[in-house]
């Protein structure tokens, strides 16, 4: 049998200087990148395709077998199934954009050890794409309500929070190659793996969702390599002192960026989709995001010259509230979602009130009201807000952070248009460099002037009967409870764009 | 939960993924892992792009300008060996367990000491290492590609094709030092210095270059790899001149690896046909333009390729491959290519 190290020591010999053709930059960076790093985990494509086979055969093997014949989804909480219509999505979005990102960095970095890392983690992230394609198939195929999740990439497109996510995972492969990586591996996989797939293992199995562990642990298991590429590849950053003028700038923009996204939608995902309840994502973002991601790592950077991003703790004193603000967007628009939105019960209440204190004085006074409208034609949702907040330009999340009373929005004319951002950090990064987030309309705009009724037409979001919408405001399968096309016609209710508004309570 | 119509029938449940067009009478289980996870306009996304490259580019997450081809909806292609990662890995774990058995197999009988020691020092520790460079670069090649490719059908095609190549040249590394244990005074040194000096591998590397560094056209790097390189040099300088040459030398193992290259060239091949199908068609408006691009890259290609492959004739000869000589494999090589080509619909280079 070959020497493992001294086969790795050869396998990374490959590269030459060439001669006959120029290197251009396919994808510009400003960093500088020594040519010979460590590669932690020296994996072979010999050896990876086994390991690789053996996890697919496993977790498969459970899905095809175990799982379908205990018709696991059917005795699985509706309520968590329904957050897996746009959750998954969402996420597979991320594994494309790692998947692109860590096939620039093969292209970019002259470094056969690191590059050896990104190769390996370019086919994990197709398998995390065909993983999570699969999954929302399996559910299409058990779950009691597949509507959502026989369309979910198709809606994703059109969706509120799909698109907040494209926007998202779109920084771990649009930028400065080092840049990216330092959102994918050094933000996304470190911390946020963590606090995404730990969490989800618990809860889903709670509520008697065993198919979404199996497949996210298998997921998590290649994370450690793309932990370790993070690793490797920041090392490999802060070792060249020329870098250090940008790359605290680059963290900071990384961190934030997934932050905006990630900490609304994983907190309203564990905490608004839980029947069976046990820990709140607070709980487990200070476990993971707190306490491991920056107690026990980056914080101990600074004597490399890298500091815990400037936003953190801006961040760290939102997030007891940024979820419970989201939910408010999402249950309050609920037609305009291709998932179910059940209302809260007093053991929710209770349960809210004793992770997050002060919970019902801020929000109880919405979930009462929700209460009240889930009757088909029984009221507008749209009207338990005063008005729609804004989205914001740069990360596309609704300008209520962290909460409607102490609002952080800001609003911005630039260049003839006028533009909203959530926060501070938000609009700092759309001042360094602008052009990045001017290429699209936010969903208001887009959709400014539209009737409700038509977007929903125009969106496909409509069972098979034609008339019946996809989302609901509840779980009931009672056919008297399903709020159809003409029950939205009749609430006449037009979509608009506060920024276009000249009355909007959201204007300075 | 039960459904009827509009026109009163009960409607079924969407139980599968229903946004996806089969390309046969049933969703594939390929097709419903793989279409649509990569967005775009000309999918289901009204708009294409929410965070845009840094200026003063500001480029988009996936560029038409990426390849000269045209076509309105990319998603449409569909890889004939419908392949995704649970059956790429599979299949590729099962062909390394082959070549790990057959050498591990060929060691522990002694089998290499049967084999002509100068195949084994000039031809093996010598061309067929050599030749991993190559690999190597297409693999950097395929990884630029599979990243810019307009849909997920084509990005992964070329990100497997890409793992091949990473493959086939890791392969001929371990597979040396299996050697290297095994028989007397074998080692795997020089190939590098070969490689970036030798005269006869510097159209090679030439050609290795400039389909690393200088094609960055994904749909051309498909063409002129698949349908140029693959089937005259690759063709010349692996197949005809390793697995049938080998045997003869008492070589059954080197053959037997070359082997399944081959068959990793069979399905890059056919992916490559697909494509050209696919933006040649008649209903496809832009064909004509799309079949006088892809005529225009075999026409540049070719040239460059027939020259790598006739620089290693003396390769060819020292190896004594006495079942065919250099000329009459070349002449093979070419007529099957420009059957190939022409089996398209396409005209293929001359040759002078």
């Amino acid at each position: 049998m070959p020497d493992l190290i001294q086969a790795h020591e050869r396998v990374k010999d490959f590269d030459w200087s060439p001669t006959y053709e120029t290197r251009h930059e396919r994808y510009p960076s400003k960093y500088r990148i020594p040519r010979k790093t460590k590669d932690p985990f020296r994996t072979l494509i010999r050896d990876y395709c086994s390991m690789e086979q053996d996890k697919d055969d496993r977790q498969y093997g459970a899905l095809e077998d175990v799982l379908a014949r205990s018709n696991m989804p059917a005795h699985a909480e509706r309520r968590w199934l329904e957050v897996l219509k746009i959750a998954i999505p969402c996420i597979n979005f991320a594994e494309v954009g790692a998947m692109k990102c860590t096939a620039q960095l093969v292209d970019t970095i002259e470094n056969a050890e690191l590059r050896q890392g990104y190769m390996a983690q370019m086919l994990d992230e197709v398998r995390h794409v065909n993983q999570q394609q699969y999954l929302t198939r399996w559910f299409a195929k058990h779950a009691p309500d597949p509507d959502g999740f026989a369309y979910g990439t198709r809606f994703r497109g059109t969706d509120l929070f799909g698109r907040a996510a494209r926007s998202c995972f779109e920084t771990f492969f649009m930028g400065d190659p080092i840049e990216c990586a330092l959102a994918l591996q050094v933000v996304g996989e470190t911390a946020y793996t963590n606090a995404f797939f730990v969490p989800l293992t618990e809860i889903a199995a709670l509520q008697g969702d065993q198919a979404s562990p199996s497949v996210f642990l298998s997921i998590q298991s290649d994370e450690t390599r793309h932990i370790a590429n993070g690793y490797s590849t920041l090392a490999a950053a802060v070792s060249e002192p020329d870098n250090h003028r940008f790359l605290q700038d680059d963290f900071d923009r990384a961190f934030w960026r997934v932050h905006t996204f990630a900490d609304p939608f994983l907190s309203v995902t564990y905490d608004y989709f839980q029947t069976h309840r046990t820990s709140s994502y607070l709980e487990k973002w200070n476990e993971w995001v707190a306490q491991d991601w920056v107690g026990s790592y980056i914080s101990k950077l600074e004597p490399f010259g890298l500091k815990v991003p400037s936003s953190y703790a801006l961040a760290q004193e939102r997030m007891p509230w940024v979820g419970h603000t989201a939910a408010m967007v999402g249950w309050g628009g609920w037609p305009l979602f291709f998932y179910r939105f059940e209302e809260l019960r007093e053991p929710d209440f209770e349960w809210m009130e004793g992770k997050y204190p002060g919970w019902y004085d801020q929000f109880g006074w919405f979930w009462e009201g929700f209460r009240e409208m889930t009757e088909p034609g029984s009221g507008n949702p749209f009207n338990l807000f005063p008005e729609m907040p804004p989205l914001c330009r740069v990360c596309q999340m609704p300008c209520v952070f962290p909460r409607l009373d102490d609002n952080s929005i800001r609003i911005l004319e630039h260049e003839g248009r006028r533009h909203a951002f959530c926060s501070a950090p938000c609009e700092l990064i759309f001042h360094q460099d602008p052009g990045r987030y001017l290429g699209y309309k936010t969903f208001w705009e887009l959709w400014h002037g539209h009737g409700l009724d038509e977007y929903i037409v125009k969106c496909g979001l409509l069972r098979a009967d034609g008339k019946t919408l996809i989302g609901q405001p509840h779980n009931s399968d009672d056919p008297k409870m399903m709020w159809t096309l003409e029950h939205i016609k009749a609430l006449d209710h037009e979509i608009r764009d506060p920024l276009q508004n000249p009355d909007s309570i959201y204007l300075p | 939960m039960t459904y009827t119509t509009p026109g009163g029938a009960p409607a079924k449940a969407p139980r599968d993924h229903l946004y996806i067009t089969p390309r046969r009478r049933r969703l594939s289980e390929y097709e419903a892992v793989t279409c649509y996870t990569q967005p775009g306009p000309d999918a289901f996304d009204i708009e294409g792009w929410f965070t845009l490259g840094p200026g003063p580019e500001h480029r988009t997450a996936w560029r038409k300008e990426s390849t000269r081809l045209v076509h309105p909806h990319w998603w449409d292609f569909r890889d004939p060996a419908q392949q995704w990662q649970r059956t790429y890995v599979r299949m590729q774990a099962e062909q390394e367990r082959s070549i790990e058995r057959a050498t591990e197999d060929a060691a522990s009988a002694g089998a290499f000491a049967d084999v002509d020691p100068a195949w084994l020092s000039e031809v093996v520790a010598g061309h067929y290492r050599i030749w991993s460079f190559l690999e190597y670069a297409l693999f950097r090649a395929f990884a630029v590609a599979s990243r810019e490719a307009l849909s997920d059908t084509l990005g992964n095609v070329l990100c497997f094709q890409g793992f091949d190549h990473m493959r086939h040249a890791q392969a001929a590394v371990l597979y040396l030092m299996v050697l290297e244990e095994s028989v007397e005074d074998f080692r795997d040194q020089g190939a590098k210095q070969r490689w970036i000096e030798d005269p006869v591998y510097q159209p090679m590397r030439a050609l290795a270059e400039r389909l690393m560094l200088s094609t960055d056209d994904w749909a051309e790097l498909a063409v002129a790899v698949n349908l140029v390189v693959a089937p005259i040099l690759s063709e010349v300088a692996m197949s005809q001149l390793i697995r049938r040459g080998g045997p003869h030398r008492g070589d059954s193992v080197t053959p037997f690896i070359v082997s399944t290259t081959e068959r990793d060239r069979r399905r890059n091949l056919a992916y490559t046909e697909e494509l050209v199908r696919m933006v040649i068609a008649e209903a496809v408006e832009g064909h004509r333009e799309n079949r006088e691009v892809i005529a225009g890259w075999i026409d540049a290609w070719t040239p460059l390729v027939v020259e790598a492959t006739r620089a290693l004739r003396p390769v060819f000869e020292q190896a004594k491959v006495d079942v065919v000589s250099f000329d009459d494999a070349l002449a093979g090589a070419l007529r099957t290519q420009r059957e190939t080509v022409e089996a398209l619909g396409l005209s293929p280079a001359t040759v002078a």
